[in-house]
Formats: C-alpha cells, sequence, structure tokens
C-alpha cells in the first residue's frame, strides 16, 4: 500500500508538470551548489595530499630559513644531518651564481651542486636527462634545456665555468614543473656539476637553500628534529626552522575544510530556501486538492494514508530535485575545475571527487527537506474532516 | 427485534456559523435494515445530504446515537471509521467525485487500495466491475474524457468493488440529464433486487418511485415515510 501511495504520489507531481519543474529548481540549485562547492574541495584536498606525498612524502623534514624564504641561506652540514639516527637521507640543496662560457654563448648562470644522494628525489620529480647521460665524474655537467640554449651548447661540448672546463654529458627535461625542490628555479634553467667541484669553485663556508630530511620507517620525527635543532645550534644557525610536511598538510587541509564548510553553508541557506518552494506547492495542492481528499477518506482512506501521500510528494520532489542539483553540481565543478587547470597551465591539474558520502548525503539531505516542507501541509490535508473536503468547492 | 443495518437515534447535527447556529437535523430517528431502498427527499436545505453523511460515517452527529450493526460507533476514532467505510459503505455523489489524476479503472479501484488488496487482484476486480457497468472500452480514460452518465457509472463501480453492505447515494442523477439519469436508476434497483441496501437522497420523484420507501425531511426533521 506505501507503494501506492508512493505510486499516487508521484502521479501527481508528474501532472503538475512546469509547477513541479518550478518547485524543484529552488532545491536543485541549492544541492548543486552545495555538491560543486564539496566535491571540489575534495579535490583540492585530495590533489594537496597527493602532491606533497610525491613530493617530499610524509616522513620528511624541511630545513628552510625561517618563513620558507628560500632567498635567504642557511648554515649546515649535511654530511653531520645523514648521520643523525632515524635519518635515512638528507640532501641539502645549493646553487651558486657563477660565469659560464658556452660555444654559442655566456653569462652569470646558477650552478647546482649534485650530490647522489639526489637521486632519490630527483626521480620522484620526474626529472629526465632527455639527451645523454647523467652525470657518473668529476669534469662533468648536465644542462637544463634553456641553459644548453642559451648556451649554444649540445652534448659531447664542453662550457666553462668560472674558468675551469667542463664536459656536457646531458640535457635535463622537467616533465613537470618543479620550482620547489631547486629553490624557485626551474630544472630548465640550471647547470647541475658534482657537489664536490662545487665547493672546490666556491670555497668557503658551506651555504645552501635549504635541505630535505627524510626519515627511516620507524624513526620518531620529534627526537630526530630535536637533533636537527641541536646541530644547527652546534654550527652557530639561528635562522633556521624545520617544517614537517604532516602538520603543514593537515593545516592545509584544514584551512580547505573551513572554507568548504563555509561556502556549503551558505549554499545550504539555497537548499532552504528551495525547502520553502516545496512548501509553498504543498499548500497550493492541498487547498488545490481538498475534494479529492474528501473522496479518498470517503473510499476509506486514513489520515496517515493522506499525511503519507502528501509528504512522499513533497519529499520526492526534494529528491528529484537534489538527483539533479547532484548531476548538475558535479558537472559544474569539472567544468570549473577543467577551466582553472587549464588557465593554470596544469600546475597541479586536479578533479573534482564525487565520494560516496557526498552522493548519499545530497539525496538524502535534499529528500528531507523536501518531507520536512510537506509537513505541515500534508498534516492539514490529513486533518480535514471528510464532509468538509467534500462539501469544498 | 432484529438488529438493523444503521440506526440512528436521537441524531442531531448543528453547524456552527460564526454566533449562528444552524440546526441541520434536529433528532433524527431512523433505522436501515439489510435490503432497504430508502429515497430521502425534501425541499433544498432539509438536512438530506446531511443525514446521508453521518449514515455514511463522514460525519459525526452533534447529538444522539449511530449504532453500525447493533454496534455505538459515534465515539469511535476517525481510522476506524475510515476502516468501516472502506468496507461497508460506498458513495454515489450528485458531482461524480472522481479523482481526476487517475483513469477509470484507477478510480475504481482506489478503496481496494486501502484495503491493501494486491496491484494485479485489484486490476482484475476494477475491470471485471467496469465491464459490467457497460463501461470495457474506457478503463483507460480519465474523468475528463467521459459523458456524464458514464462518470457516474465509475462511480458507481468504485462504489461496489468492495461489495459494501451500504450503499449511499446523494442526488445521483441530479447532473444527468433524463435518459441517463433512468439509466442509472435502472441499475440501482437491480441491484436492491440483488440484495443490496441502498439510501439515496432526490429531488427526483421517478427516483423515489424506484426506492421501495420513501422518507420526508423538512428542517431536519423526519416528517413521516410513504411506504
Ligand atoms: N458545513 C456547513 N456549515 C454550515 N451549515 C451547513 C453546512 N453544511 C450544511 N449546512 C446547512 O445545513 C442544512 C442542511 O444542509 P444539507 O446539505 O443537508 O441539505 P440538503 O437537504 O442536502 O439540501 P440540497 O437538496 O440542496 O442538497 C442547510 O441549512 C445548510 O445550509
Ligand atoms: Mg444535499
Amino acid at each position: 500500500m506505501i507503494l501506492d501511495l508512493f505510486r499516487l504520489s508521484l502521479r501527481n507531481i508528474r501532472h503538475r508538470g512546469l509547477r513541479s519543474w518550478l518547485t524543484v529548481i529552488g532545491i536543485l540549485i541549492g544541492t548543486a551548489a552545495v555538491v560543486a562547492l564539496i566535491s571540489i574541495g575534495q579535490g583540492l584536498q585530495r590533489a594537496i595530499s597527493s602532491r606533497v606525498e610525491q613530493i617530499v612524502g610524509y616522513n620528511t623534514i624541511l630545513i628552510t630559513s625561517r618563513g620558507l624564504n628560500l632567498g635567504q641561506r642557511i648554515r649546515l652540514d649535511i654530511e653531520a644531518i645523514r648521520a643523525i639516527p632515524g635519518v635515512r637521507n638528507a640532501v641539502a640543496v645549493r646553487t651558486e651564481t657563477a660565469y659560464v662560457e658556452g660555444p654559442g654563448g655566456k653569462g652569470f648562470l646558477a650552478v647546482l651542486g649534485y650530490d647522489p644522494a639526489m637521486d632519490e628525489f630527483v626521480a620522484e620529480m620526474n626529472l629526465t636527462v632527455s639527451a645523454g647521460r647523467a652525470l657518473a665524474g668529476r669534469g662533468e655537467v648536465l644542462l637544463g634545456s634553456r641553459t644548453a640554449r642559451a648556451l649554444g651548447a649540445q652534448v659531447g661540448d664542453e662550457v666553462t665555468i668560472e674558468g675551469r672546463k667542463f664536459q656536457v654529458v646531458g640535457i635535463l627535461q622537467a616533465l613537470r614543473a618543479g620550482g620547489f625542490a631547486t629553490g624557485g628555479l626551474s630544472m630548465a634553467d640550471l647547470l647541475v656539476i658534482p657537489l664536490p667541484e662545487l665547493r672546490e669553485l666556491f670555497p668557503g663556508p658551506e651555504l645552501v637553500q635549504y635541505a630535505v630530511v627524510r626519515l627511516s620507517e620507524r624513526a620518531d620525527m620529534a627526537a630526530v628534529s630535536e637533533r636537527i635543532r641541536d646541530h644547527l645550534r652546534a654550527v652557530g644557525e639561528r635562522n633556521a626552522s624545520l617544517t614537517d610536511f604532516e602538520d603543514l598538510t593537515r593545516n592545509i587541509q584544514s584551512v580547505i575544510s573551513g572554507v568548504q564548510a563555509f561556502l556549503a553553508g551558505i549554499a545550504g541557506i539555497a537548499l532552504l530556501v528551495g525547502g520553502v518552494g516545496v512548501m509553498n506547492t504543498m499548500y497550493t495542492a492541498v487547498l488545490e486538492r481538498t475534494r479529492e481528499i474528501g473522496i479518498l477518506k470517503a473510499v476509506g482512506a486514513k489520515d496517515t494514508h493522506v499525511l503519507l501521500l502528501f509528504l512522499f510528494e513533497s519529499g520526492l520532489m526534494g529528491l528529484g530535485g537534489g538527483a539533479l542539483g547532484l548531476l548538475i553540481g558535479f558537472g559544474v565543478a569539472w567544468a570549473a575545475t577543467a577551466i582553472v587547470s587549464r588557465v593554470f597551465q596544469a600546475q597541479g591539474a586536479f578533479s573534482p571527487v564525487l565520494s560516496m558520502a557526498l552522493v548519499l548525503g545530497a539525496l538524502f539531505f535534499s529528500f528531507l527537506v523536501g518531507a520536512i516542507a510537506g509537513i505541515f501541509p500534508a498534516y492539514r490535508a490529513a486533518r480535514l474532516p471528510p464532509v468538509d473536503a467534500l462539501r469544498y468547492e | 427485534m432484529s438488529t438493523a443495518l444503521v440506526e440512528l437515534q436521537g441524531v442531531t447535527k448543528i453547524y456552527r456559523l460564526g454566533e449562528v447556529e444552524v440546526p441541520a437535523l434536529r433528532e433524527v430517528d431512523l433505522r436501515v435494515e439489510p435490503g432497504d431502498f430508502l429515497a430521502l427527499m425534501g425541499p433544498s436545505g432539509s438536512g438530506k445530504s446531511t443525514l446521508l453523511h453521518i449514515l455514511g460515517l463522514l460525519d459525526r452527529p452533534s447529538a444522539g446515537k449511530v449504532l453500525w450493526e447493533g454496534e455505538d460507533v459515534t465515539r469511535l476514532n476517525g481510522g476506524r471509521l475510515a476502516e468501516l467505510r472502506g468496507r461497508r459503505i460506498g458513495f454515489v455523489f450528485q458531482m461524480f467525485n472522481l479523482v481526476p489524476n487517475l483513469t477509470a479503472l484507477e478510480n475504481v479501484e482506489l478503496p481496494l487500495v486501502f484495503l491493501g488488496v494486491s496491484l494485479r487482484e485489484r486490476r482484475k476486480r476494477a475491470e471485471e466491475a467496469l465491464v459490467r457497468l457497460g463501461l470495457g472500452e474506457r478503463l483507460h480514460h480519465r474523468p475528463s474524457q467521459l459523458s456524464g452518465g458514464q462518470q457516474q457509472r465509475v462511480a458507481l463501480a468504485r462504489a461496489l468493488i468492495t461489495d459494501p453492505a451500504l450503499l449511499i447515494a446523494d442526488e445521483p442523477t441530479g447532473n444527468l440529464d433524463t435518459t441517463t439519469g433512468r439509466e442509472i436508476l435502472t441499475i440501482f434497483s437491480a441491484l436492491n433486487k440483488q440484495g443490496r441496501t441502498i439510501v439515496l437522497a432526490t429531488h427526483d420523484p421517478e427516483a423515489a418511485e424506484v426506492a421501495k420507501a420513501r422518507i420526508r425531511l423538512r428542517d431536519g426533521r423526519i416528517m413521516g415515510g410513504t411506504p
């Protein structure tokens, strides 16, 4: 019988045609807005997590000057940090500006000191050597693709860095822009020579842009951080700060969640306004169908049957609006992220996430808003005395 | 004395319109025995419809008692009354009162929906009822696509689908032309011959003639019957 009431409700909604559509629009817009915002937010969070994971990993500590200012150099001994128990690997990024001469050009360019410990990170950054090979020994240099063009150099050529000759063994190709790992410089603009030779060319205390410390599986982040701070104090570096990425991502995520909840809350108000539309339609429907309610009661419908009939009707309108809003909202989210990704040149392209919880939540909530909006009208319909309803003109 | 199908004892109905009290029925006593065919007559406003509504458990008296098969139903709750209406009573109205959104077939099925009869069974019984009343070709038409006489036959099929103990008709021919009205009346008298208990209200002498007994109302009082 419940099913029959459902069918009757559906029939009445269809019968109202355009008016049902207009009623549902409020719910539709509300749901669409909520779904779009949440799915974009979730997509963003997922993108950030995976990007952080990709670049540094969670078991990673970043040592920079305070405020993540990569222009400000810090003093540290990377070998000493690598020796701290619990540290699996540590690399320091040090670049120096050097006077470079090539076969077809010259100028001041950034030179990065390569340390075999960096291999792990380089692999994660999707860097490849597009021509030639990687560094294997002294006297060798890798050129970023733009640098190679500027110097007019190719694999096999010779370039002079601060008066010392180096053999070009390969050209670097960044598959994805990875400004972070090189301290804001694109790989395409660098020269890479072995770290010992960089040290020889630029003697004196070692100052680095930043260092990345990766912990072994079971290491205690807090303990290792403390040892690193001890080391920094020991070498007289007061301006360095440590960032651990669990913290960082958690902070970013909670900011996104907060903004998202705020926006979704505002969008939720649209949903409530949609509910008022449903309520209005249902009151009208009860008035228009007063006589019909009398008929139903005359042929044996109880108050609860009439109540359910109207509740289903408003609930179904809510659900229908919600389902359409869900599709449209997700569509909008897709379009929006596609446009954003295109405009920002795929620097961290991301797509919206439509989680099961979001789907069910959106459907449930829109149904609930519809049903709640229908409670008063439905109750009024149910309580109509049969004779009054039948006599109603 | 055997138990009546319905019995009204001193039933009074007063409508309140603001300060004014409108007495529609005054201390009415009435017995409807199984197999009866009663015609309620009387001028407009004399209380015929009101009496039918109370007989059919659509309304409650202001004073007095209503007995259904000996049981006092005056204070029964709305749900129980709805159930009794659904199972035991069929209504036919002057305005046909079909649900406009539903087809003839669905209208006839309606009382069975609230009795929880399965769709298949409902369809079958409703179809048979409509075919019996000569509407086999109109099963899927909506009320607006049917003539007055056809609509009234659909309403009659709906009233009879539950095989009710009492058929109540309020001016069933009031909105029909003479010929169509006569057709409906013929059906009524045939139903009564098969044992169906009928109470109808009418202005139409021809309709009153078909009934087995006539009861006259004036100003909410029974003025006497003509056998
Ligand atoms: N809901 C109501 N509120 C107030 N007065 C009412 C109501 N229903 C009926 N009445 C009054 O009760 C009296 C009896 O009405 P009822 O409809 O029973 O008369 P009737 O004999 O059926 O008349 P008709 O032949 O015109 O159908 C009338 O005076 C009518 O105005
Ligand atoms: Mg009347």
